[in-house]
């Protein structure tokens, strides 16, 4: 029983899911308080994209997927939209990533906001998709472009987060 | 490299399924669905309690940097309303009293007749795209989804979730919001000013009559809205008025008729014009989303109606079907937008509740009769 629990205490996405309840509590309470210009900061987002430029695209989506259902669980959105668009999130991400010759730290921050940013515009169209009205309007493109600025900033630290939550567990004989 | 491919395009097919079957069941209002939701939340709110202590003091640091000076203004600001607000407290409540009493009276229905909830608002969204907060009173106080929430202002939203010991308030700022209200057209007073000079007729009346208005009061804030006050005129003798047998004394003449209200040309009086009782119409209010005053819809263009008025009242309009009761004040009309044809006017509503500071809120526990169980 305790090998089993620490087997899946080893896995890298119960990691993720241990790391992403602390950052969902973070979102429900510091940066649901903290709206600079008005704005929700999305951590959320964050991680789900860091998750992406850390491991890839395929571990980026997976990730995604998790930390967006994760979301969906305290929202009132309808259960696996976040997912879905968190998890487009990790996979562009990681998919961007493979283009880049040489990735420095700057690079990372530049794709970090540029798929937060793109997040941020997906979300809306996919509630809108699903039935929600009054979403999709032109205060979609300042709310993105300030989350966008806020999640470059913090990439670098919640990537080493990531990486760290992400790895493969050492084979030890 | 196509065993990779492979792989990947197998995971990503995977979420997409799995993304469709769970929007699917939740918007068909799976049971399973409201079970894990209820379930991470046992597992979340600790960590989330947790939390909410230790950021604590980061939260206040940078409230304290920006809001202070909005605070320093709205503390002016609030004194100078509790200033205003004492004198007409007493008389408030006083008429709110009778109005309650005379409506049970005659067996109407009134809110204070309704059980209510009192909750305390513990977290709002943190999405940019809902606007909900979560309540700290759910199941064990009788609450159920639907049910109206208001604070001391006005109504603010309606119940859409509801756990064991906490809910979700939806505001009425939601763009999937929508209600039934009614719109209390205040209608212009008219002043009637003496016109022609008066004939000097013998009689042996020994006292004239003066008629006073009692000033108005509310408890809302909305100008020329008094909840269930009807205010009539008092007539009040005075003393130095008498005179002696065959006095002489100024009778109205000319072409109105005293007794019919708004025709006297001869009073210095100010009376409602006859028919002029507040008119309603009914519409159905809805959210527009962030930053946008929450509309109503389908007034209907009547001549009787007239034009709405800017700050006429909103109020709820209850009914079988509806899920607020009656004559909740919502708020008051801030804008009217003219429409061609028989669309009829579109009237943005400014919200009576500031919903960006709410803190202290009551859950009326009031279902619809077609809401109850047993109901048809």
């Amino acid at each position: 029983m305790i090998d089993r629990l620490l087997e899946i205490s080893q896995n890298r996405y119960f990691r993720l899911f241990l790391v992403a309840l602390v950052v969902l509590s973070l979102q429900t309470t510091l940066f649901n308080d903290m709206r600079p210009f008005g704005v929700c900061l999305q951590v959320m987002l964050l991680l789900a994209a860091s998750a992406g430029l850390a491991r890839g695209s395929e571990t980026g989506a997976i990730a995604g997927f998790m930390v967006g259902l994760m979301y969906d669980m305290v929202l009132t959105t309808p259960l696996g939209v976040g997912a879905a668009v968190f998890a487009a999130v990790g996979y562009l991400a990681g998919y961007a990533h493979s283009f880049v010759h040489e990735p420095n730290w700057w690079s990372r921050m530049l794709l970090a906001a540029g798929a937060s940013a793109a997040g941020m515009i997906l979300m809306p169209v996919a509630l809108t998709v699903v039935g929600s009205e009054g979403v999709l309007t032109v205060d979609v493109i300042g709310i993105a472009f300030v989350v966008a600025a806020f999640n470059a900033v913090f990439s670098l630290p919640v990537e080493r987060v990531c990486r760290w939550a992400l790895s493969e567990p050492k084979v030890t004989r | 490299m196509a065993g990779s491919t492979f792989t990947r395009r197998r995971a990503i097919l995977l979420l997409t399924l799995t993304t469709v079957m769970l929007v699917t069941m939740d918007l068909r209002g799976s049971g399973t669905v409201n079970g894990i939701r209820s379930l991470f939340g046992t597992v979340f709110r600790p960590v989330e309690s947790v939390t909410r202590v230790v950021v604590r003091p980061v939260e206040n640091a940078w409230n304290g940097i920006v809001n202070y000076g909005d605070v320093l203004e709205e503390n002016q600001r609030l004194k100078d309303l509790v200033a205003y607000g004492e004198g007409a407290k007493i008389g408030a409540i006083a008429s709110v009293r009778e109005a309650q009493e005379l409506l049970a009276l005659n067996g109407l229905p009134t809110l204070a007749g309704i059980n209510s909830c009192s909750a305390q608002v513990v977290g709002e969204s943190p999405s940019n795209y809902a606007q909900t907060v979560e309540i700290n009173r759910g199941s064990e106080c009788g609450i159920k989804v639907g049910m109206p929430v208001l604070n001391a202002a006005g109504l603010i939203g309606k119940v859409t979730d509801v756990f064991n010991g906490r809910a979700v308030v939806m505001l009425v700022t939601d763009p999937s919001y929508s209600l039934a209200v009614k719109v209390v057209n205040t209608p212009p007073t008219t002043t009637v000013v003496p016109g022609a000079p008066g004939v000097t007729v013998e009689t042996t009346t020994t006292t004239t009559t003066t008629t006073t208005t009692i000033p108005r009061t509310t408890t809302t804030g909305i100008p020329g809205f008094v909840p269930g006050g009807t205010v009539a005129p008092v007539p009040t003798t005075n003393p130095s008025a008498v005179t002696s047998p065959n006095a002489t004394v100024q009778q109205p003449t000319g072409t109105g008729d005293i007794n019919k209200p708004g025709q006297a040309n001869q009073s210095e009086i100010t009376v409602p014009a006859g028919a002029d009782l507040p008119l309603r119409e009914t519409g159905a209010l809805e959210g527009r989303g962030i930053s946008k005053t929450p509309v109503v819809r389908f007034i209907e263009n009547q001549p009787r109606f007239g034009e709405v008025n800017l700050g006429s009242p909103v109020v709820t309009a209850g009914g079988a079907s509806s899920l607020a009761p009656p004559d909740i004040v919502v708020g008051t009309v801030s804008r009217v937008i003219k429409r061609a044809g028989s669309l009829g006017p579109l009237l943005e509503v400014k919200i009576s509740a500031n919903l960006d500071a709410l803190n202290f809120v009551r859950v009326m526990l009031y279902q619809p009769t077609t809401e109850k169980v047993g109901a048809p």
